[in-house]
């Protein structure tokens, strides 16, 4: 037999639950707790409710994206960032969630998915040290 | 502490650094891309499960933030599972690993010869860096069957039983298969020796052996001065197994960079039996299904995608060739192994070496009965064909009567003189390690076995028989010798000559014999 894997299992929750009533989802969410517990799968909980988490927002065209930078960014970039990720991602809403690092040094970097577009300085810095040190390898 | 410059000459210099520092940082422009990202789930025995990296293709290279590199091979629904190139103790769980887009390729050039290199192509003889003309991909589909020729050019071994018997063609795949400690890499090592001037340029892929071996090895071929057209990719014992997996491959790329530029490449695998084992222990950490003998399903796979690339192509696409020997190493002559007969039904023949012959002081011990060559015959040059047509049969039919022989003392002469002829050939056969022969010698030598000349030596006096003959008839036969090296065959001319000179030969050596 094929294992159920947890996407196979979010999936299944999100298309039973989808479109009822918080009425009607009650005795769903009652049947998937005594299925992840009649197939030991308890432990697999928060990884199942991520996913279904992914699942929802991807269905509702919500984007979650990780910001993280060297100083709190003003409002004006904010924006910015949230326009041209909703046109990138074509996303009816981007959700930004804001990270300081002050070992960013500078800029930005913003994390969807496994996708990362890396503007601070603390990259920047790398890159310029491969160029130096690529160059020097070479001769 | 000072740093203080102290003259004028290292201010000048320390200003000359400054200033192209200046120009490079000038010229440096970083771009701005969507890269993919994933994180180290887990590291284990040189493997590691990358979560993310959701558009990733099977048997891309990774990048971890240490800086090493990585192949993805197994492609799962969260995660992917990769092989680690280098040292992975340095790499934690939460660790970014970055998509390339790329496959693993290994950077050649010319200057890559008489070098050593690792096995993702990188020096580790302490020469410097190798700088790159081109990469190639270490894994690529195998020419197919239009752009290919059949093998009609001999390799020239220098190794008397190889190239008479079992004679290897360019763009052929021989096998040499036997125990431990019966001359393997003894018989490549020669054959790399000789091919000095013949226009070939040698790959020595060292899978999974003693770093103490290797060096031996290396030293060997730089005293012949066979290093000028070798190059030797190396993963040793002592380095982790996906190093092993992947060493052959690049030796191949390195093989095909060289093929396209309309070179002959001779590729040595030694061994490939250490190549699946190292592939055993990828997999089955990869938790893949293990099959017969623990080894995966595409065990057979690995071997014959790598050694289809061994081909002779034709003209109109590029010419050029690689002959690939790969060496098997089997246990107590087991030759129905998993690996042995996988590599034995990918491969157009096999040199079957034996202990105990090896024992028996029959060296190189290749056992003549079970070694074929299923397309070499066409690559021998003539006059090869004809001094050794009968040798085959002649040596089966003594190792026959030899056994025979034993019971009963009462032969007839036939039998007797047969018995006599075996002997001499087996004698003949018989080479010492380094020592490769020139094709002319092995024809003259086989010459004067076949038409009986060396019927009324003595056995034991064969090999200064033989020296002795090869060196006078050099300096006496020279039309002989030179109809074989430019027509590659013997006029009567030539044959009258090369009677005579050997019974020359013989008769000077009688009256020697006489007067001392």
């Amino acid at each position: 037999m094929t294992a159920i894997s947890n996407n196979n299992i979010a999936r299944a929750i999100y298309l039973a639950a989808k479109d009822k009533n918080q009425a009607e989802q009650y005795p769903i969410f009652s049947k998937v707790v005594q299925f992840l517990v009649r197939r030991r799968l308890l432990a697999k909980a928060p990884d199942i409710l991520l996913l279904l988490d992914k699942i929802i927002n991807n269905d509702e065209g919500r984007v979650t994206a990780k910001v993280s930078s060297a100083e709190k960014l003003d409002h004006k970039t904010k924006l910015h960032i949230e326009q041209s990720l909703q046109k990138r991602y074509s996303a009816k809403k981007i959700i930004l969630n804001e990270i300081i690092n002050a070992k960013l040094l500078g800029g930005f970097k913003v994390e969807i998915g496994d996708e990362v577009i890396d503007l601070t300085i603390k990259n920047k810095i790398g890159k310029l040290q491969e160029h130096l040190l690529g160059d020097e390898t070479a001769k | 502490m000072s740093l203080a410059v102290s003259s004028p000459e290292k201010a000048m210099k320390a200003n000359h650094i400054v200033e192209n520092l200046k120009k490079e940082i000038e010229n440096f422009r970083s771009q701005v891309k969507v890269e993919k990202v994933g994180q180290v789930l887990e590291v284990f025995d040189g493997i590691a499960k990358i979560s993310g990296l959701s558009d990733i293709k099977s048997s891309e290279m990774v990048t971890f933030s240490n800086g090493e590199t990585g192949v993805v091979l197994n492609l799962e629904e969260d995660t992917v599972g990769a092989i680690i190139l280098g040292d992975f103790s340095k790499i934690k769980e939460g660790d970014e690993v970055k998509a390339t887009g790329k496959i693993l390729e290994v950077a050649v050039s010319n200057s890559i010869l008489g070098r050593v290199v690792n096995a993702i192509g990188v020096p580790i003889d302490g020469k410097g860096a190798i700088k790159a003309d081109k990469s190639y991909p270490i894994e690529k589909v195998a020419p197919g069957v239009v752009t290919r020729l059949s093998v009609s050019e001999p390799v020239a071994t220098g190794i008397k039983v190889i190239d008479s018997i079992i004679p290897i063609g360019r763009g052929q795949r021989e096998l040499i298969i036997g125990d431990r400690q019966t001359g393997k890499t003894a018989l490549v090592v020669d054959s790399i020796l000789n091919q000095k001037g013949q226009n070939m340029v040698c790959v020595y892929v060292s899978i999974g052996q003693k770093d103490s071996k290797l060096r031996k090895i290396e030293a060997r071929l730089e005293e012949g001065g066979a290093m000028d057209y070798t190059v030797i990719v190396k993963a040793s014992a002592s380095e982790a197994a996906a190093l092993s997996y992947i060493a052959p491959y690049t030796g191949v790329a390195i093989a095909e960079y060289f093929m396209d530029q309309k070179k002959d490449v001779l590729i040595i695998y030694d061994d490939l039996s250490k190549h699946a084992i190292a592939y055993r222990e990828i997999s089955l950490l990869l938790r893949r299904p293990p099959g017969r003998e623990a080894y995966p399903g595409d065990v057979f796979y690995l071997h014959s995608r790598l050694l289809e690339r061994a081909c002779r192509r034709s003209e109109k696409y590029g010419g050029g060739s690689i002959t690939a020997l790969p060496i098997i190493e089997t246990q107590a002559g087991d030759v129905t192994a998993y690996i042995p007969t996988n590599v034995i039904s990918i491969t157009d023949g096999q040199i079957f070496l034996e202990t105990d012959l090896f024992y028996k002081g029959i060296r190189p011990a290749v056992n003549v009965g079970l070694s074929v060559s299923r397309v070499g015959s066409g690559a021998q040059i003539k006059a090869m064909k004809k001094v050794a047509g009968t040798l085959k049969l002649d040596l089966a039919q003594f190792r026959e009567l030899e056994a025979f022989a034993q019971f009963g003392s009462d032969l007839d002469d036939a039998t007797k003189s047969q018995l006599e002829r075996g002997k001499r050939a087996v004698e003949v056969l018989k080479q010492l390690q380094y020592a490769p022969v020139r094709t002319e010698h092995q024809v003259v030598t086989l010459y004067a076995l076949t038409k009986g000349f060396m019927d009324d030596v003595p056995v034991e006096k064969i090999k200064e028989f033989e020296q002795g003959l090869t060196e006078y008839s050099e300096r006496q036969a020279k039309v002989f010798y030179k109809e074989i090296m430019e027509k590659k065959m013997w006029s009567d001319k030539g044959e009258e000559e090369l009677k005579k000179v050997i019974t020359d030969f013989k008769t000077s050596r009688a009256t020697l014999g006489a007067s001392s």
